[in-house]
């Protein structure tokens, strides 16, 4: 130390040596550790994996009480109105596409194309969340069909009902990133991969109302 | 963005792929009606999961780039999706569930 502080030269040297360091040493553990992926982007990977033992158990329940007969009421299968939820689920699908176009325009520094296209995906899961809404107040209104009719109405709201949290969540999420963006002119670069981060999310809530639409409401069977 | 092993698709790439998902779902939604006229049953069912599948792939193959990016992000998925479905295709196998939808 004494040599150091001997040498105002010596001092600098030390003082680089110590910032590369240390600099050297936090994109080590901020950015890619060993994997070669980011921490976060990892993170979100694996919470999406272990969604799909989330939403398999409540298809799995809907599926176990959906047209087992002896309850009393409405059963979901007699009353889906196939092509509303049809609609529902083009809207939705298209939501992926400018999701998709969001990440694109940023990649290519389109910073008024990302923010665009956040809003045109919150936009239309802001209306495939309006026609759940709708489905849910007219199969409770118009045909009496309640969380509690019967396991079969229960299963269908819990498990719709659980899809459509998720989507709200991504609603909130992709409106928080456009308000960052507008109020900043634009994401910086590690904004941006919380952009991709939301992007993955709200793919996986599509895929999951693939297998939704497809397992639920076309493939639904009249209750025995 | 950080860990791209080949280009991703253009602008004009994904419109081309939506439109394509979009023409899966209308197929979907046709064969619905089809069922209701001429009753396929097991075919039906396996048309349509099927095409569930396709769109399914495509979505996370595609818009999720899972096709672009490090192959440990694919074996997480895959893990996950495939444990998921063995889990409750067994419970649903152990409940009769899948004999009475199979028809």
């Amino acid at each position: 130390m004494s040599d150091v502080a001997a040498s105002p030269a010596g001092a600098e040297d030390v003082a680089d040596a110590m910032a590369s360091a240390h600099d050297v040493d936090l994109g080590h553990h901020e950015e890619h550790e060993s994997t070669g992926i980011e921490n976060r982007k990892l993170g979100m990977w694996v919470f999406l994996s272990s969604e799909f033992l989330f939403f398999g158990a409540l298809i799995t329940n809907y599926l176990l009480y959906s047209n087992r007969g002896g309850f009393e009421g409405t059963y979901p299968a007699a009353i889906y109105d196939i092509p509303f939820t049809s609609v529902s689920s083009f809207v939705l699908l298209m939501s992926s596409l400018t999701m998709v176009l969001a990440h694109n325009a940023l990649s290519r520094n389109d910073q008024h194309g990302a923010r665009t296209w956040l809003f045109a995906t919150a936009a239309l899961g802001s209306v495939f969340l309006g026609g759940q809404v709708f489905e849910f107040t007219e199969f409770i209104v118009e045909y009496d069909m309640t969380l509690s009719t019967n396991p079969a109405a229960s299963a269908f709201y819990v498990l719709t009902g659980f899809h459509g949290t998720h989507v709200a969540i991504g609603i909130i999420m992709l409106l928080s990133l456009w308000g960052i963006s507008r109020r900043q002119n634009g994401l910086s670069e590690k904004q941006g991969l919380n952009l991709e981060l939301v992007g993955l999310y709200w793919h996986f809530v599509d895929i999951i109302w693939i297998v939704i639409f497809t397992v639920v409401y076309l493939l639904s069977i009249p209750p025995t | 963005m950080s860990s791209e092993h080949q280009a991703h698709p253009t602008p004009g790439q994904y419109w081309k792929i939506a439109a394509f998902l979009a023409a899966v779902t209308a197929l979907e939604v046709a064969m619905f009606y089809i069922d209701r006229q001429l009753g396929l049953g097991f075919l039906n069912a396996a048309i349509l999961i099927l095409l569930s599948a396709i769109k399914f792939l495509v979505v996370v193959g595609w818009f999720m780039h899972v096709r672009y990016e490090k192959p440990m992000i694919s074996r997480f998925f895959t893990a996950g999706f495939v444990l998921a479905c063995g889990l409750y295709l067994v419970v649903l196998s152990a409940l009769g569930v899948v004999a009475i939808r199979g028809g």
